[in-house]
């Protein structure tokens, strides 16, 4: 689907920022771009919908190289929802900021709505149809911006931090939202620091460092080995640590709190 | 938008001109500005712009000045278009459109060599209010930090599937809706934000705020203080006509 061969990207102020990336995205998968502030990350993404061109290599996106097709196009198939709400929205109401992008693909006016009105129900949106976007909490405002991307039904999805700024409420319909994208054989990349929230959903973990890919593992793997958090600056999800702590054994860790709870009632019975 | 960038925000840089003093630095912009605006033969214009070059090469900011003075030879054409339509020679417009140029080259080479932080010390050394002072600072240390802001915007707008080069002039300029409402709300935000952290910072409890830095001319910076002077005044004569 997405396939990056042999990617540099040298930013204009003469930063390289991708060095020499080559990665592919399966229809389907969940996968978390992970590393410190400066990695490349949000440079990668860029790459994905084509806001920016590769400076050596190239990017195919569905077949397609990213370099003779408009950001327009690209995006059509691979939506990207950036991390700070208030530079997307603009309308005057939340359905007219939905309606937007779909205007935009030039969808006929009644696709526009039916897709409007799923968009807004889908995200527990509806009863702001008629607010202006900027009377919105923060968590509203995230939720309107993926609800923007997602009524166009593309084939990707690109979530650039979606955490920052969110309660724990917020995370987890998030995280419900994204495992039924799955469902529907959607592919979603995440890119985030929020080990927590990312854990728990075991996505192939990408790991990234001075513009370099350094680890493309499953998360099991990525976030039990510490010399490859130390790279990435970033620390080990709870669970893991308290697998580690608990002497679980064989290398096993808690995918999730449920079998974290199960094997410490097991132990205490058995004690 | 980058290229805008790169032509117009300070960067720090080692060379002799960046580490001179900020009032030596505004001075020697000050007698190229002049010395441009009564340039008015070819020659003179020609002195002005070898003398912006050289600071600019001694700067190690050619490049960026040559893009700045390229940014503003779209206006500088359209003085000459204007003045050739009003009767004056090609000779003439064309001495008037390189002048602007001129002028924008000699204003930005301050700009691009002092940092805020030293446009700051230059303005309370001018006895500037603290206040307007502050205002004037915080506008130009905002300009990269909102360019960041609309090329970000930019990028998820085109996400979204706005194409900003499709369309006739007057699409286009509608189209600008989706960039400009949501770069002023995060503008206005952001220096909400701003006040209410200065404020709990205690920004106005006393009248005359100390500093960290104070200005001090070292030897260097009379020395060419003392040369750009000598030397405007030489041009000066020259371009007026009274050395006799």
């Amino acid at each position: 689907m997405i396939e990056f061969n042999s990617v540099t990207y040298i930013h204009p102020a003469g930063v390289k920022a991708l060095d020499d990336i080559t990665v592919k995205f399966g229809q389907g998968e969940l996968v978390a771009i992970v590393g410190a502030n400066g990695a490349g990350k949000t440079t990668l993404v860029k790459h994905m919908n084509g806001l920016l061109k590769p400076t050596k290599g190239t990017v195919k996106v569905f077949g397609y190289d990213t370099t003779q097709q408009t950001v327009a196009s690209l995006s059509r198939r691979v939506g990207v929802v950036f991390q700070n709400s208030d530079h997307q929205l603009f309308s005057d109401t939340v359905e007219h900021e939905v309606e937007f992008g779909l205007r935009n693909f030039g969808f006929s006016h009644e696709v526009v709505k039916q897709r409007v009105d799923w968009a807004l129900r889908f995200f527990g949106l509806n009863e702001y149809a008629t607010t202006s976007p900027m009377m919105l909490s923060g968590g509203e405002k995230k939720r309107l911006c993926l609800a923007a991307v997602l009524a166009w039904d593309p084939d990707v999805l690109v979530l650039d931090e979606p955490t920052v700024g969110q309660d724990l409420l917020n995370k987890e319909k998030l995280e419900q939202i994204i495992r039924l994208l799955l469902t529907q054989g959607k592919t979603v990349i995440l890119v985030s620091h929020d080990i927590e929230f990312l854990w728990p959903m075991q996505p192939r973990t990408i790991v990234m460092s001075r513009g370099k890919i350094i680890a493309d593992k499953p998360a099991s793997k990525v976030f039990t080995d510490d010399s490859l958090l130390a790279e990435a600056r970033l620390i080990k999800p709870q669970l893991v640590e308290l697998a580690q702590r608990l002497n679980v054994g064989d290398g096993e860790v808690f995918d999730n709190i449920y079998t974290a709870k199960k094997w410490i009632l097991d132990r205490f019975r058995c004690a | 938008m980058y290229w805008v960038a790169n032509a117009f925000i300070f960067r720090r840089g080692d060379s002799p001109i960046h580490i001179l003093d900020p009032r030596i630095k505004l001075l020697i912009s000050i007698e190229l500005f002049a010395l441009s605006l009564i340039s008015s033969t070819l020659i003179h214009i020609g002195i002005s712009l070898a003398a912006i070059f050289t600071i600019a090469a001694l700067a190690k900011i050619l490049k960026r000045v040559y893009r700045t003075l390229m940014f503003s030879a779209g206006f500088s054409v359209l003085i000459f278009v204007i003045n050739f339509l009003v009767g004056y020679s090609i000779i003439t417009s064309f001495v008037l459109a390189v002048r602007f140029v001129a002028i924008v080259g000699s204003t930005s080479l301050f700009f691009l060599t002092t940092s805020p932080d030293e446009l700051e010390y230059v303005l309370r050394w001018f006895k500037v209010p603290q206040d307007v002072v502050f205002a004037f600072v915080t506008a130009v240390r905002f300009v990269p930090v909102l360019m960041l802001d609309a090329i970000q915007i930019m990028d998820a707008q085109k996400s979204r599937g706005l194409e900003l080069e499709k369309g006739n002039f007057i699409n286009r300029i509608r189209k600008l809706a989706p960039i400009l409402i949501p770069l002023v709300v995060t503008a206005v935000i952001r220096s909400s934000e701003l006040a209410e952290a200065m404020e709990a910072r205690a920004y106005g409890a006393v009248k005359k705020p100390t500093s960290l830095y104070t200005l001090t001319l070292k030897k260097r910076d009379k020395l060419v203080g003392i040369a750009s002077i000598m030397l405007f005044t030489t041009l000066l004569l020259y371009f007026l006509n009274l050395t006799g």
